[in-house]
C-alpha cells in the first residue's frame, strides 16, 4: 500500500514536472535559409541570419527595440548602456558598457570582449581574426577604423570621418565570448559550441538540419527572459516544404508562406502575421543609356505599373504598393511631388513627350531578373505582370531570368562589363534599415561601381549634398528631415521603377501566442509562448 | 579468380583518377564565382576578392587540383565554404541517411520485384503476368519526383497521415519509419519496374529451355523446377540488383529534393545552389567511388556464381 | 550489360516468300497491339507538340493574374490555369515541344557519336579500344542521374547546358553497346571471311558490320528515350534545366508544386504528361526489341 502511494506520488510528481516543462513549450521555426546560419558570431544568410541566430545567441552594443509593431523599430541600448560622440573629436565615440552581464559560458562581458569581437572582424593579422565572419559583416562597419579600451566598462571607437551613422553600424556587430574562443581557438569549433550573451543559448547543432537553443535563464534583462524553454530552427528553402511542415505539425512557425496558401491557412486556423518593414522591390535602371536615360520615360514606367493589382491578385495582400524608396509612414518619406499611381494614360502621354512612340521610335529595354532569391518574392510572376503593364503603354521590356547568385555577381560588377553591356536594368530587392543602405550606397556619386554599388550611375550634386549633410547631422530628428528631402528629390528623378514593399508574411500555428510583428527585418522571440 | 579480381581492382584505379579529374574540371570550369553565393548581397567586389584569396581560389587550376587530390588521398576532402565543417563529416552524415533510404527502398523493390517477376514467369500470359508487366512498365516510366509529389498530396496534404518532409529527429523508431515511408516508396518505383522486368525475362528464358519444359511436362515437382530457375537466373539478377542499389544511392537526388531527406542527393543539390565547391567535389567523388566499388563487387560476385565470365 | 544473342534469326516466313529483315520487323510492329497503342499515343504527343502554335488556344506565356489556378474544366480553360493564370492546355502543348527537344536531342547525339566511337573501338581494337573504352568507363563510374545533375549543376541552368549534360550521359552508354556488338559481329565467320578475302575495310563496315550492329544500338537507344525524358524534365524540376518563363513539363511541375494545397489536380498534370510520354516510348522500345528479336 505504501509502495503504491509512493509510486502514485512519484507519477504525479513526474507528470506535473513534465507538465510544467511542457507548458513552457518549444517553438519550432521553418526558415527560408537553405542552411543553418553561421553560429560563430558574425552570421551569414543576410538578415534572416541576424533574425534567428545572430540576435538570439548574441547581442550588439546597440540593439533594436522589436517589442512593438506600431512604429519603425528604433535603436536602443543593448550591451552598451549609453554612447556619445566626443564633442572635441567627432571621429571618436565613447561607449559605456553594461555591467554584470555574463556570457553563456559564465565568463564576464567587458571591454575586452568588445575589443576581441571587433578585432575578429577588422584585424586581419590577429590570431582570433575570423575571415568568414568578417566577410559577412565588415562592409556594414565600413566607417569604423579602430577601437581602444578606456577601462573595463568603457570603449572608444574611431571612425574615418565624422559620421552620425555610427550607431547604424555598431548594431550589426555582435559580441562573442573571448573566453570560449580561447578554449577552442578555432572559429569552426566555436560555431559548434558558441557563446554569447543573448536570450537563447545553443544546445544542439546538427549541421544543415537543425539548430536547437534553450532559454538563457540568467539573461541580464529579466523582462526579456524567454517564456518558451526551447527554440528549434530548421532550414527549409522550399516554400512547399515549409508549408507541408507547418500543416503536418512538424513546425509551429514558417517564414514566407506561399501567398496562394494564405486563405487556406487562415481557414485551417493558422495565424498570418505581417507588417511593413524597410524592404523595397524595385527595378534599378541604367541611367546612361536609352531609354531610361530619359527622366520622362522613367516616370512613364512608374505610372504604368499596376501595383495594387500585383499585391491584390498575385500576392494576396502580402505587400503594399511602393511609390518611392521608403513607404508612406516612414520618417524619410517626406512629400514627394510625384505620387506614382496606376495611370496608363498619363504614362502614354509622358512617353509621347519624351519622343517615344510605338512605331518609329519604340522604347526598348532588357532587364535582368532572378528566378528566385531571398527577398525577391515571386520574381517571375511579378516581372511578367510588370512587363505586360509596360507593354500596354508602349515600353518593350525583354526579361532575362538568371539564377539569384548570378544576378548578384553580375550586378556587383556594374553595367559596363561585356556581359552586362546589353542590359538596361536589374531587379533586386533592397533593405533601407539605415541611411547608408537606403541611400548612400546607391545615390552618392562617390558610390559609383566599383567603390560601392551605385550601378546606374546616379549622379546628382543635390543628392550628394543632402547625403553628406545627413551624415554630418547627429540629431536624429533633423537627420530624418534631411533624408526626407533627399527622398523627395530621388522620387522625382525616378531612377528606379518603384514596385512594392513586402510585408514579411509569416504563418504561425494557433498554439503560438504573444508574438508581435515589428516594423523590422528582425524579431523578438522572448515574449512568445507555445501552448 | 584472384588474378581476375586483382586485375579488376587495378583497372578501377585509373577510372577513379579519371573520375576525380572530371569532377574537378566539372566544378571548376563552370562559370560563376566560387564564393559569391556565401557572401552577402551588399558586399563589394573588393571584399569578394579578399575572401577568394583566403580560400585559395586564386591559384591556377592544375595547382588547385593537385592540392585537392593530395588531400583527398589522405582522406581530407577540404572544408565546406558555407559551413566551414570538414566536407568528410558532411558527406559521412548524409551518406548514412542516403544508405538508410537506399536500403529500405531496396528491401521494398528487391522483395516485390523478385517476387513479382518470378510469379509472372511461372504464370506467363495469365492475369498475374499482366499485372507484373503493368507494374514493370509503370515503374520504369514514372518520373519518381512526380510520384513523390503525388504521394505528398495524397498522404500528407489530403489524409494527413504521414509527414511530408525531412528525417525524424527523436520520437523513436516509429516516428523514424513514418518519415521514411513516402521517400522509400517514391525511390523504389523505378528499381521495382526494372527488377520485375529482368527477373521475369531471366526466369522465362530458363523455363523455356527445352529440358526444363520436358521436366515440367513430366510433372517434376514444381519446387525443383523453381529451384533450378532461381539458381540459374541468379547471376543476371545479381547484376541488376547491384546496379539498382547503386541507382537508389546515387540517383536519389530528385527524391531527396522532393522530401528534403538529408542525404547525399540533398547535400549535392544544396551545394549546387550554394556553389559550395569543396562539398560539391566531395559528394560527387565519394558517390562515384562507391559506385565503382559496387560495380566491382557485383562483377566479382557474378564471377563467383558463374566462373565462365572471368574467362572473357 | 553485354548484348547476348544479338543477331536476328528465325524470321517469320510469310506467304511462302521470304521477307527482308526490316520488312519483317515492320510487319511485326504493325501487328503488335501494345506497340500500336503506344505508337498512336506517341504520334499524337509528337504531333501536338509540333503543332502547338496552331493547336494551343492561348499564348502559353500570357496569363491573367485574376484567373490563377483555375480548376480543370474551367470555362475557356479546359485543363485549368497555372499559378500565373496561364492556360495549362497551351502550356502543356508548348511544354511538350521543349521537353521532347531536351530529351530526344541527347539520345540522338549519343546515337551518332556513340555509334561512331563504339564501332571504331570495336573494329580497330588494340590501343584505340583501350583508350576509348577506359575513357567511357570513367563516365560510367557515375550513376546517370548523378552525372546529369552534377554536370548541369556545374554548368548552370539553360537548355544548352541540359543538352550537353544529357549527351555526356548517353554517349558512353551507346559506345558500350556499339563496341560490344561490333566485337561480336567481327568475330563471326562471314566477316572474318570477307576480311580474309581482301575486301576493303569500307565495304565490310558498310555491308556487314553496320547492318548487324545498328539493330542492337537502335533498340538500346530507344530504351534510353524514356530515361532521357525523365532526366531532362528532372533537371528542370530541380531548377537546373530550362529557365522560366519557358513552358517545359519539369519546370511547370516545379513551379506548380507550391500550389498543391490550393489545387491538387492542376499541379499533377505536367508530371502526368511526362509519365505518359515516357511510358509510350518504353512500350514502343519493347515492341521494337521484340520485333527485332534483340535481347537486352
Amino acid at each position: 500500500m505504501r509502495r503504491l502511494a509512493i509510486l502514485t506520488l512519484a507519477t504525479v510528481l513526474t507528470l506535473s514536472l513534465t507538465g510544467a516543462a511542457f507548458a513552457q513549450g518549444t517553438l519550432r521555426i521553418g526558415m527560408t535559409a537553405s542552411d543553418i546560419p553561421y553560429t560563430g558570431g558574425q552570421t551569414d544568410n543576410g538578415f534572416e541570419g541576424f533574425r534567428f541566430v545572430g540576435y538570439q545567441i548574441y547581442e550588439p552594443l546597440i540593439a533594436w527595440d522589436l517589442s512593438r509593431g506600431d512604429r519603425l523599430a528604433p535603436l536602443v541600448p543593448g550591451l552598451a548602456e549609453s554612447w556619445e560622440v566626443r564633442k572635441d573629436q567627432p571621429t571618436k565615440w565613447v561607449f559605456k558598457l553594461r555591467k554584470g552581464v555574463t556570457f553563456h559560458d559564465g565568463s564576464p562581458f567587458n571591454a575586452d570582449a568588445v575589443v576581441f569581437s571587433y578585432e575578429s572582424i577588422k584585424k586581419k593579422d590577429a590570431p582570433h581574426f575570423d575571415p568568414y565572419g568578417s566577410g559577412q559583416v565588415s562592409f556594414r562597419l565600413a566607417s569604423l577604423t579602430g577601437i581602444a579600451k578606456i577601462d573595463d566598462h568603457t570603449v572608444e571607437f574611431e571612425t574615418n570621418k565624422p559620421t552620425s551613422f555610427v550607431p547604424y553600424q555598431i548594431c550589426y556587430m555582435v559580441i562573442v565570448s573571448p573566453a570560449q574562443w580561447q578554449k577552442v581557438k578555432d572559429w569552426r569549433k566555436f560555431a559548434e559550441q558558441p557563446s554569447g550573451t543573448g536570450p537563447y543559448r545553443v544546445t544542439r547543432f546538427v549541421p544543415r538540419e537543425r539548430l536547437e537553443l534553450e532559454a538563457n535563464k540568467t539573461y541580464w534583462d529579466a523582462k526579456r527572459r524567454p517564456k518558451i524553454d526551447k527554440l528549434v530552427l530548421l532550414p527549409m528553402p522550399e516554400p512547399t516544404t515549409r508549408l507541408a511542415a507547418l500543416r503536418s505539425g512538424q513546425v509551429d512557425w514558417i517564414e514566407v508562406p506561399p501567398p496562394d496558401s494564405i486563405p487556406q491557412l487562415k481557414g485551417a486556423g493558422f495565424q498570418i502575421v505581417m507588417n511593413s518593414y524597410p524592404h523595397n522591390w524595385t527595378h534599378t535602371l541604367r541611367l546612361d543609356k536609352e531609354p531610361w536615360s530619359n527622366k520622362l520615360v522613367r516616370k512613364a514606367a512608374n505610372y504604368a505599373v499596376d501595383r495594387v493589382g500585383i499585391c491584390k491578385n498575385l500576392l494576396n495582400d502580402t505587400c503594399i504598393p511602393a511609390t518611392g524608396i521608403v513607404y508612406k509612414s516612414h520618417p524619410w518619406f517626406g512629400k514627394p511631388k510625384e505620387v506614382y499611381e496606376y495611370n496608363p494614360t498619363k504614362a502614354k502621354e509622358l512617353l509621347r513627350q519624351a519622343g517615344f512612340d510605338g512605331g518609329k521610335h519604340p522604347a526598348k529595354a532588357v532587364h535582368l531578373i532572378s528566378t528566385s532569391g531571398s527577398g525577391q518574392m515571386l520574381p517571375l510572376a511579378m516581372n511578367e505582370l510588370i512587363q505586360k503593364n509596360l507593354k500596354e503603354v508602349g515600353i518593350d521590356v525583354d526579361l532575362q531570368p538568371v539564377e539569384w547568385n548570378t544576378l548578384l555577381t553580375r550586378w556587383r560588377a556594374g553595367f559596363k562589363t561585356p556581359d552586362n553591356e546589353g542590359l538596361n536594368a536589374w531587379n533586386i530587392s533592397w533593405n533601407f534599415l539605415e541611411p547608408w543602405s537606403g541611400f548612400g550606397r546607391f545615390f552618392h556619386s562617390k558610390s559609383v561601381v566599383p567603390v560601392s554599388v551605385n550601378t546606374m550611375p546616379y549622379i546628382n550634386p543635390e543628392a550628394d549634398k543632402l547625403i553628406d549633410e545627413a551624415e554630418r547631422t547627429f540629431d536624429i530628428a533633423r537627420q530624418n528631415e534631411i533624408l526626407a528631402k533627399l527622398h523627395e528629390v530621388i522620387v522625382d528623378d525616378a531612377p528606379w521603377i518603384f514596385v512594392v514593399h513586402d510585408l514579411n508574411p509569416r504563418a504561425l500555428s494557433g498554439k503560438v501566442k504573444g508574438f508581435v510583428q515589428p516594423q523590422s527585418w528582425f524579431v523578438d522571440l522572448t515574449a512568445v509562448t507555445v501552448r | 579468380m584472384w588474378a581476375y579480381a586483382g586485375r579488376r581492382l587495378l583497372l578501377a584505379v585509373p577510372t577513379l583518377l579519371g573520375a576525380s579529374i572530371i569532377v574537378f574540371a566539372m566544378v571548376h570550369l563552370a562559370p560563376g564565382d566560387p564564393i559569391a553565393a556565401v557572401m552577402p548581397a551588399e558586399s563589394s567586389q573588393a571584399e569578394i576578392e579578399a575572401t577568394k584569396r583566403a580560400y585559395g581560389f586564386d591559384k591556377p587550376l592544375p595547382v588547385q587540383y593537385l592540392v585537392w587530390l593530395g588531400r583527398v588521398v589522405r582522406g581530407d576532402l577540404g572544408r565546406s565554404i558555407a559551413t566551414r565543417r570538414p566536407v568528410i563529416l558532411d558527406v559521412r552524415d548524409s551518406l548514412a541517411n542516403s544508405l538508410v533510404l537506399a536500403l529500405s527502398s531496396s528491401a521494398v523493390s528487391f522483395g516485390l520485384g523478385i517476387g513479382l517477376g518470378l510469379l509472372a514467369a511461372f504464370r506467363q500470359g495469365r492475369a498475374l503476368d499482366k499485372v507484373a508487366s503493368a507494374v514493370a512498365i509503370v515503374g520504369v516510366s514514372v518520373p519518381h519526383y512526380w510520384a513523390g509529389i503525388i504521394l505528398i498530396i495524397v498522404f500528407s496534404v489530403q489524409l494527413n497521415w504521414l509527414p511530408a518532409m525531412g528525417a525524424a529527429d527523436g520520437g523513436g523508431p516509429l516516428e523514424y519509419l513514418r518519415h521514411m515511408a513516402l521517400p522509400t516508396v517514391a525511390l523504389s518505383l523505378i528499381p521495382l519496374g526494372v527488377i520485375t522486368r529482368v527477373v521475369r525475362s531471366a526466369a522465362l528464358d530458363i523455363l523455356n529451355q527445352e529440358f526444363v519444359l520436358a521436366l515440367r511436362a513430366r510433372g517434376l515437382a514444381a519446387r525443383r523446377v523453381f529451384t533450378h530457375v532461381v539458381t540459374n537466373a541468379a547471376p543476371q539478377i545479381f547484376t541488376v540488383l547491384g546496379l539498382q542499389f547503386g541507382f537508389q544511392l546515387g540517383g536519389s537526388v530528385l527524391v531527396e529534393a522532393v522530401f528534403s531527406w538529408p542525404g547525399t542527393g540533398y547535400l549535392l543539390n544544396l551545394a549546387i545552389f550554394q556553389r559550395d565547391i569543396p562539398v560539391l567535389q566531395g559528394v560527387i567523388l565519394v558517390l562515384a567511388t562507391f559506385f565503382v566499388l559496387l560495380n566491382l563487387g557485383v562483377d566479382l560476385l557474378q564471377t563467383l556464381v558463374d566462373p565462365r565470365i572471368a574467362r572473357h | 550489360m553485354a548484348i547476348a544473342g544479338a543477331l536476328p534469326h528465325d524470321l517469320e516466313p510469310v506467304a511462302g516468300a521470304p521477307m527482308s529483315y526490316w520488312r519483317t520487323v515492320g510487319w511485326r510492329l504493325a501487328h503488335d497491339r501494345m506497340t500500336l497503342v503506344a505508337g498512336t499515343a506517341l504520334t499524337l504527343i509528337v504531333l501536338s507538340a509540333v503543332l502547338a502554335p496552331w493547336l494551343a488556344p492561348f499564348d502559353p506565356d500570357a496569363g491573367s493574374i485574376r484567373l490563377r489556378l483555375a480548376p480543370v474544366g474551367a470555362p475557356a480553360h479546359l485543363l485549368g490555369t497555372d499559378e500565373q493564370g496561364r492556360d495549362m492546355l497551351s502550356r502543356l502543348l508548348w511544354g511538350g515541344r521543349m521537353t521532347l527537344v531536351a530529351a530526344l536531342t541527347p539520345v540522338l547525339v549519343g546515337l551518332g557519336l556513340g555509334t561512331g566511337l563504339g564501332v571504331l573501338a570495336g573494329y580497330v581494337g588494340g590501343l584505340t579500344n583501350t583508350l576509348v573504352m577506359r575513357t567511357m568507363d570513367i563516365f560510367y563510374a557515375f550513376p546517370a542521374v548523378l552525372l546529369a545533375i552534377a554536370i548541369s549543376g556545374a554548368l548552370g541552368p539553360g537548355l544548352a547546358n541540359t543538352l550537353i549534360a544529357l549527351s555526356i550521359v548517353f554517349v558512353p552508354r551507346v559506345v558500350r553497346v556499339a563496341e560490344s556488338a561490333t566485337v561480336q559481329v567481327k568475330g563471326l565467320e562471314y566477316i572474318a571471311a570477307a576480311r580474309a578475302s581482301g575486301s576493303g575495310v569500307g565495304p565490310i563496315l558498310r555491308h556487314h558490320l553496320l547492318a548487324n550492329v545498328l539493330g542492337p544500338i537502335l533498340v538500346f537507344a530507344s530504351t534510353q528515350v524514356s530515361l532521357s525524358i525523365i532526366l531532362a524534365a528532372g533537371l528542370s524540376f530541380l531548377g537546373l534545366g530550362v529557365t522560366p518563363p519557358a513552358a517545359e513539363w519539369g519546370l511547370m511541375l516545379n513551379t506548380l508544386r507550391q500550389s498543391i494545397y490550393v489545387n491538387a489536380v492542376v499541379p499533377a498534370l505536367p508530371g502526368l504528361a511526362i509519365f505518359v510520354t515516357s511510358m509510350a516510348f518504353n512500350l514502343l522500345a519493347d515492341g521494337l526489341r521484340d520485333a527485332m528479336e534483340i535481347r537486352s
